[in-house]
């Protein structure tokens, strides 16, 4: 489906903005927009394009959660999404939030997704079409997922504990400043609130911006697996837990192990560092 | 409202009263107009301020002059990946705080922002809403600060 494969497990999920160029109109697809930039969608987006904003729509409004089933639901109705729907999601920052909203879909067991290698930034320095006309996609019917299928894709606090107790591998994706404790938010952030800096004991570090060029887009295979198969010794059956701050940059690492290096066992931990800096009594390892 | 000057109180009185659809539409047509305060050739001015730290996401320039009556005219120059709620602020600041007194911008307090922004946009990952007037008024602060200095 791309042209820029470079033997990737799963070619067929990452497209390229020439392929997405072509096939703005292909039927039973949606191109999804997600951003870190709250406005960005509105001052023009890829034509044709939808809005899925990781905290207004991904996000539970009261508990530090994801949405319910029916939510869910509801929002891909809404969108012109069904089950059939394949969906093609890019965004900001690397696509960032473009991740984020792939995993979030994943988590309703929303298989049918690609995502744009490179994003909106590649997509704009190419002096591709935008526009500012949101589309208004017919209702469609989307039946509530029987479940959340978090136990798959996704970590929490105990899970990632159990981890560093038995010495399985744990990927910080964060900076390396963070990583050693040394500052306590991005560099280029300000403070998001935690109280102690550090990783999760035995944690290995590896920055999401190691999986990509100056460009955004994925290196090859081939380099991906010299980075995580034999940087970090990955196993291909082995339970993976990637984090960050609050789980848009281990998303893209996510991404990366699942779908381009075809690692099965592979779980995000969105509490990531806002939750474990935070929590009494995590063990906390600085170096 | 009585402690902000003129221009800005005005801009904060018309957000206010926009419903949060257009409020956001207004936003983003202050942040499509960022590029008109970038400095003029030909103009001088009083400070210049160019910087990236970790406050924001892209380079900010500050360019500040200060006219007989000890009113501040701003220049601001953004990067390309500052944020579209930043473009905005930088428009709104330097039309709302034009010609306001030196003291009246160090005197500025900042609860201005979410009654134009609205809360909803005000979270986590756009904060650097506030940079802008945190940089100019650091800006101000150093003219000052030079002021007296020069003053003995």
């Amino acid at each position: 489906m791309s042209e820029t494969n470079y033997a990737y497990a799963h070619p067929e999920v990452l497209v390229s903005t020439e392929w997405l160029a072509e096939h703005l109109e292909a039927p039973d697809t949606r191109i999804v927009e997600s951003n870190e930039d709250v406005l960005l969608y509105s001052t023009g987006h890829i034509p044709g394009a939808v809005h899925i904003d990781w905290r207004d729509d991904l996000q539970d409004p009261l508990v530090r959660d994801y949405i319910e089933p029916e939510t869910f639901a509801a929002l891909c109705a809404k969108n012109g999404i069904t089950p059939e729907t394949t969906v093609i999601f890019y965004g900001d920052k690397s696509n960032w939030w473009a991740c984020y909203a792939l995993w979030a879909f994943r988590l309703f067991g929303h298989t049918k997704v690609k995502l744009v290698d490179g994003g909106r930034d590649k997509w704009v320095k190419e002096g591709r079409a935008l526009t500012k006309e949101k589309p208004q996609p017919a209702m469609a019917e989307y039946p509530a997922p029987a479940k959340r299928f978090d136990a798959d894709i996704r970590a929490f606090y105990d899970d990632a504990l159990a981890q560093s107790q038995e010495g399985l591998p744990l990927i910080d994706v964060r900076s390396p400043g963070e990583f050693r404790g040394e500052i306590t938010h991005m560099p280029e952030y300000p403070q998001e609130g935690v109280l102690r800096g550090g990783h999760i004991p035995g944690a290995k570090s590896v920055p999401w911006k190691t999986a990509v060029r100056e460009d955004g887009t994925f290196k090859p295979a081939t380099e991906l697996a010299g980075i995580y198969a034999v940087g970090c010794e990955l196993k291909s059956d082995e339970n993976i837990i990637a984090y960050c701050r609050i789980g848009e940059r281990s998303s893209h690492t996510w991404f990366v192990l699942t779908y381009l290096l075809g690692y099965e066992k592979v779980r995000n931990y969105d509490g990531s560092w806002t939750e474990w800096g935070n929590r009494v009594r995590a063990p906390i390892e600085r170096s | 409202m009585s402690d902000y000057p003129p221009k800005l109180t005005a801009i904060i009185a018309l957000f206010e009263s926009l419903p949060e659809e257009e409020k956001r539409e207004n936003l983003i047509a202050y942040s499509e107009q960022a590029k008109k305060h970038e400095p003029k050739p030909g103009e001088a001015f009083d400070l210049e301020d160019v910087r990236k730290d970790e406050e924001c996401t892209d380079t900010v320039g500050v360019f500040l002059r200060v006219d007989a009556d000890k009113g501040a005219h701003f220049r601001i120059t953004l990067g390309p990946q500052v944020q579209t709620l930043t473009k905005a602020m930088t428009s709104i600041l330097c039309k709302g705080l034009d010609g306001a007194t030196l003291d009246e911008i160090m005197a500025l307090p900042a609860d201005f922002v979410p009654k134009i922004v609205g809360g909803q946009l005000v979270r986590i990952r756009s904060q650097t809403v506030y940079y802008i007037l945190t940089r100019m008024k650091g800006a101000v602060k150093v003219f000052l600060n030079r002021l007296r200095a020069a003053q003995g």
